[in-house]
């Protein structure tokens, strides 16, 4: 047991290591000096070439280390993160560490909304189409999921804000982040997520009606009711990693819908650096993101080892299950 | 529970090739059909609103959308066509060269740089090179093949996993053909139809990226017609005129749900590996 959560703690911190040094390489390849950039303001533009702006880069070279050898800037880079200092914007000089520490719970907050949103549609949608297959509403259920899955995200949180926000007037558009603003993307985004989740819920109950258990059960005349509660719970176990790996996805996703809502969290705040080229930010944007998924893979696999013996002692087991 | 979604729904399919065709047609047939000249200006009819001369409505500049959405249509899906290409390429390569030599070093090395790129959302991704190396289609692609491939490559390797439990595989290693020629005759074969199957439902989220990340302004720029620009375009006058953005937002979930119904269709009906996920 200890072993096996030992390794995947190895692996976890092995993956954020090379997302780390992907990251570095990026901003490495990326065109444009840092330096020059900082000292972008327009006052320094005009200075551009003389020989005291020379100088003053060379200064600013040396004092952010980066006339040093590439490895040592990596190293040292590391060092800082690891403190969880995630450099200052070049845009407005705060911390950008703090500056998403501060957007950080609206993210959340926004994200696990809807992932409630979505378990609870998911759950009942997939019933519903399991217990009626074949039937009309398990066929309206799935053209409903096609349809949904096809139709672009910022369309549907357009539609919403345009109906809620401006036809009926229940919601307010601002760029606050409090429980009131919260139900409009919340709802909008769980019911982006769900027909991923209907689509699995049905076919894990499927499988599991088809089960002798289930048939056992039915024979010896137990109620309906108790069978359906029994199979559902079974099914519910592989749901585990769908819903957490979808976690992930929000957090990625979440982008558009907090820029539609004009949400405050830390997609809309990497998207606003992005348009301004604000290197830092857009870096510790990128590796809170790689470092909540880490962490969300890294929890999955430990309730997994806990909920079933069978993967002990397998060595990529989360993952081999699906061969 | 062998035909998850009976094979009674030869329907999907159907529907999802007869839409895709009327699209491609539209679409490739636009130098032909549309009936305006895509960023021919005209002051007079801005901002009008879907009429029987301008089907879709005229934009900010008077040009008018169905005739931008048709041109626009070429470059969106084959770009997205090219990258998935290139993305599959990868990924074939990858899975097979990491199932061929399963729990070889570089089957670890292969596996290692897929979960590093897998904790990389795409979404994430694709800001960060957006914001690195500017905005624009060809970053956004490239994007999208640097961190799409890891998905098909997983699935090869699945496939391949399974594949060398078979006789066939057994014969041909002891009839002494080569890695090269196994590889080539015995798993691509058998790889081929469930990536495929993949593929197409990829093809529409991968559609379905693009545009959210041109809708945020970060694919192709604005004078383009281009779907992702006419985007981010009818964003900024969503409330005053919601049918620019309508009318390639109407496309683009017509083409996406064409390759999704195309893919259910094909998952019912060729899919050996009900199992493997999709």
């Amino acid at each position: 047991m200890h072993t096996v959560l030992l390794r995947k703690l190895l692996e976890a911190l092995l993956t954020l290591f090379f997302a780390t040094l992907i990251i570095f390489a990026l901003i490495r390849l990326a065109p444009g000096d840092p330096v020059r950039l900082m000292l972008g303001h327009p006052g320094e533009i005009a200075a551009q070439g003389t020989s005291a702006y020379d100088e003053k880069v060379a200064e600013l070279r040396a004092e952010l280390g980066l006339d040093r050898n590439i490895a040592v800037q990596y190293v040292s880079w590391l060092g800082r993160l690891a403190q969880g200092d995630l450099g200052t914007s070049i845009f407005t000089g705060k911390q950008v560490g703090s500056e998403i520490a501060a957007r950080l719970p609206a993210t959340v907050t926004l994200s696990l909304s809807a992932l409630l949103v979505q378990i609870a549609l998911g759950l009942f949608f997939g019933m519903v189409a399991s217990l009626r297959s074949g039937k009309l509403a398990d066929q309206l259920i799935r053209v409903a999921c096609v349809a949904l899955a096809s139709t672009p995200a910022f369309v549907v949180g357009l539609v919403a804000l345009a109906l809620f926000a401006v036809k009926y007037g229940v919601y307010e558009i601002s760029s606050d982040f409090s429980a009131a603003r919260l139900w409009l993307p919340a709802l909008t985004l769980g019911v982006l997520g769900a027909p991923q989740l209907v689509r699995i819920m049905r076919a894990n109950l499927l499988t599991e009606f088809g089960k002798i258990y289930v048939s056992s059960a039915q024979s010896r005349g137990l109620d309906r009711k108790r069978v359906v509660r029994h199979a559902a719970r079974n099914a519910l176990i592989p749901l585990v990693t769908m819903v957490a790996l979808s976690f992930a996805g929000l957090i990625g996703g979440a982008v558009v819908i907090e820029s539609i809502f004009s949400w405050p969290g830390i997609g809309k705040y990497a998207l606003d650096s992005i348009l301004v080229k604000d290197y830092p930010v857009i870096q510790g944007y990128a590796l809170v993101a790689v470092l909540m998924v880490v962490l969300i893979h890294f929890l999955v696999d430990v309730v997994y080892s806990a909920l079933d013996p069978r993967i002990h002692h397998k060595g990529e087991a989360g993952r081999e299950e699906t061969v | 529970m062998k035909r998850r979604f009976n094979s009674k729904n030869p329907a999907s399919l159907i529907v999802g090739v007869v839409v895709l065709a009327i699209l491609a047609i539209a679409i490739l047939g636009a130098p032909l059909l549309a009936p305006y000249d895509p960023v021919a200006q005209n002051a007079a009819e801005r901002l009008e609103k879907p009429s029987e001369k301008h089907w879709l409505g005229t934009d900010r500049f008077g040009r008018d959308i169905l005739s931008r959405t048709l041109h626009g249509g070429q470059t969106t899906l084959l770009s997205s066509l090219l990258a998935l290409c290139a993305a599959l390429a990868i990924g074939l390569l990858v899975g097979m060269a990491a199932g061929m030599f399963h729990g070889s070093a570089l089957d670890h090395i292969l596996m290692r740089i897929i979960d590093v790129l897998l904790a990389f959302p795409f979404m994430v991704f694709a800001m960060v090179i957006a914001g690195l190396f500017g905005t624009g289609l060809v970053h956004l692609l490239l994007a999208v093949v640097s961190v799409w491939w890891v998905s098909f490559a997983r699935l090869t390797r699945s496939v391949v996993l399974h594949a060398k439990n078979e006789t066939s595989y057994a014969a041909a290693k002891v009839l002494g053909a080569s890695n090269l020629a196994i590889m080539r005759k015995e798993l691509l074969p058998k790889a081929i139809s469930p990536v495929l199957i993949l593929a197409t439902f990829e093809l529409g989220t991968l559609i379905l990226s693009i545009a959210a990340l041109s809708f945020l302004g970060l694919g192709a720029q604005p004078p383009a017609p281009e779907w992702g620009s006419m985007l981010a375009d009818g964003r900024a006058h969503f409330f005053q005129a919601p049918h620019i953005l309508i009318g390639p937002a109407a496309f683009i979930v017509a083409t996406v749900l064409a390759f999704n119904l195309i893919g259910e269709g094909l998952r019912d009906r060729l899919d050996p590996y009900e199992k493997l996920e999709l």
